[in-house]
């Protein structure tokens, strides 16, 4: 067994363990999108227009709830560090004949896979129960979209778990970053008629790029530049991180 | 050939407001296949030396070899060569025993089959076998640090570091993981290890080197720190009656340790046995002596004398 397949198949013994882990990775999305997604559809009684097309809000939702998992998946694998702190496995790993790189990316696996299961459920149910108009011929660019997306999200969240000693202070970090991300972007609602110091800052949010790029696999929204530049800028900001988290490890110690 | 070799290897943690030098200067060799002890007082510098050598964080100067693959240049040519036992517990808490074996198995790149096989061996020695299926998280801190040592038996690696891998374990089970390390080391293996336990390093340690304050105070077999504590050897008397006179002419042998106990004496000498026994035959004169031996310092007694001697 490879070292990357040692370490996918770890994260996969864990993972079973933690029924809670799943709950949140892949229910609570999907929740979101049926409970928030419905009521604020039915609460404003309107469509929103983007880019010249008519969209239900619960369809305007769903590639945001699909980024949603990404992110959460991301956080939970990288709150694992802490885990491993606690049980002392996370300095004896560093030992083992892997690299610091094959380390990281054999936990992004895992959890790659987690975040398409997520999103499939969250597609399943927006098709089936709220009529979302999917372009099922664009899923492996929405496929390759997650897979970029939560790698590039967990090894960002890695640097913080491994830099910061406390718990509680990852905890903060990171639900804190959470909040700002996801409301600075275009992930409940479109840009154009908000604040220019707004749309600004929304623009170089990673978690609008992220939401720009599933909602133009999943529903054919914005323009194909856009969306080329926003997956090039998010592949870029993913390789930064990657590269950051390997250094956080080499000095973690 | 050398299995590890260390080369003026210094290791410095700065903060901003401070700069703490962990190892100062460090230089060593150990041959194949032998078991080499790493011995200090806490903070000397043992864990920072075993961190260096294991990878897991780089010195900040000097160069360290094992089995001759360069830690900074070659570290996954190193950690290919290595099994460790971290001195903090380090088992996958939520996994069962048998996940954790498995696993470090299968991160070594052991084939599936293999690691099967492997595993039906440790379990019997490490005695784990009806604890393979339970969560290690309801294990005892014991019963955790077990499936923790046993973890390095699951690969066959040239070298073992042991980072006071006996802590926690009771008599019987720190008794086989010495008989194992002894093992090991028949068979052509390496073994550096750090121990509080004196006693244990004094049954199993070919080499000794003890470090405070990140130098090296001394190093070499037992015999060779015998002679380096300046031929320290310990007297136990027993005389007919005792009182402050007595007392009084036993402390002016000027022993390095005096304790009394009953009419019962123990002192540790420093120097030459011959210039003593005539000192003491003239105090049997006036005192009669019921019980008399006189033999070599353990470990403890030299590494106390050195430690006590650097600082």
């Amino acid at each position: 067994m490879t070292g990357i397949a040692g370490v996918i198949y770890r994260d996969w013994r864990q993972r079973i363990t933690n029924v809670g882990f799943v709950f949140w990775d892949l229910f609570v999305p999907v929740a979101y999108l049926i409970l928030f997604g419905t009521g604020f559809d039915r609460a404003l009684a309107r469509s929103f227009v983007v880019d010249g097309r008519e969209l239900e809000y619960t369809a305007y939702l769903l590639p945001g709830v699909i980024a949603m998992t990404a992110f959460s998946v991301a956080m939970n694998t990288a709150w694992g560090f802490f885990m491993d702190k606690d049980s002392g496995i996370f300095y004896e790993m560093l030992t083992y004949p892997i690299t610091r790189r094959q380390l990281l990316i054999g936990k992004v696996c895992f959890n790659v896979c987690l975040s398409l299961i997520g999103a499939l459920l969250s597609i399943s149910v927006g098709v089936l129960m709220l009529n979302v108009p999917v372009r099922w011929e664009y899923l492996p660019v929405t496929a390759l979209a997650i897979v970029v997306t939560t790698a590039g999200w967990f090894f960002l969240l890695s640097i913080f778990a491994i830099r910061l000693h406390r718990m509680d202070s990852f905890n903060t970090v990171t639900s804190a970053a959470y909040i700002f991300l996801m409301f600075l972007s275009s992930m409940f609602y479109p840009l154009t008629d908000l604040p220019a110091w707004f749309q600004w800052t929304a623009r170089v949010n990673p978690m609008t790029w992220q939401v720009d790029m599933l909602r133009f696999g999943l529903l054919g929204t914005g323009a194909p530049t856009v969306f080329f530049l926003e997956s090039v800028a998010f592949a870029v900001f993913t390789l930064v991180c990657l590269a950051l988290a390997v250094r956080a490890l080499d000095a973690a110690a | 050939m050398n299995a590890i070799e260390v080369e003026n290897l210094h290791k410095v943690y700065r903060s901003n407001s401070s700069e703490n030098v962990a190892l100062d200067g460090v230089s060593f060799q150990v041959a194949q296949g032998t078991i080499f002890g790493l011995l200090g007082p806490n903070g000397a510098g043992k864990t920072t030396l075993v961190k260096i050598l294991t990878t897991i964080t780089p010195p900040t100067s000097g160069r360290a070899m094992v089995m001759g693959c360069d830690v900074v240049r070659n570290p996954v040519d190193v950690r290919r060569r290595i099994a460790v036992v971290l001195q903090q517990t380090a088992v996958d808490s939520l996994l069962t025993v048998q996940d954790n074996l498995l696993i470090y198995a299968y991160l070594h790149h052991v084939p599936r089959h293999a690691a099967w096989k492997k595993m039906q061996a440790v379990v019997e020695e490490f005695e784990l076998g009806d604890k393979l299926g339970k969560t290690v998280y309801d294990l005892s801190i014991g019963t955790k640090r077990r499936v923790q040592v046993a973890k390095i038996f699951m690969v066959d690696s040239p070298v073992i570091f042991m980072d006071e891998a006996t802590t926690g374990m009771d008599p019987f089970m720190r008794r086989r993981v010495m008989d194992r390390i002894i093992a090991e080391s028949r068979s052509g293996k390496t073994v550096l290890l750090t121990t509080q336990v004196l006693s244990e390093a004094e049954q199993l340690c070919d080499t000794i080197l003890i470090i405070d304050r990140g130098r090296i105070l001394a190093s070499g077999t037992l015999e060779d720190l015998r002679r380096l504590s300046e031929q320290m050897f310990r007297v136990s008397l027993t005389f007919a009656h005792i009182d402050d006179d007595l007392i009084k002419r036993l402390r002016a042998l000027q022993p390095v340790e005096f304790t009394t106990s009953g009419k019962s004496v123990e002192m540790l000498f420093r120097g030459t046995e011959a210039s003593l026994l005539g000192e003491l035959a003239d105090i049997a004169r006036t005192v009669p002596i019921t019980q008399f031996e006189i033999h070599g310092a353990d470990l403890e007694e030299i590494f106390m004398a050195l430690v006590k001697d650097a600082s």
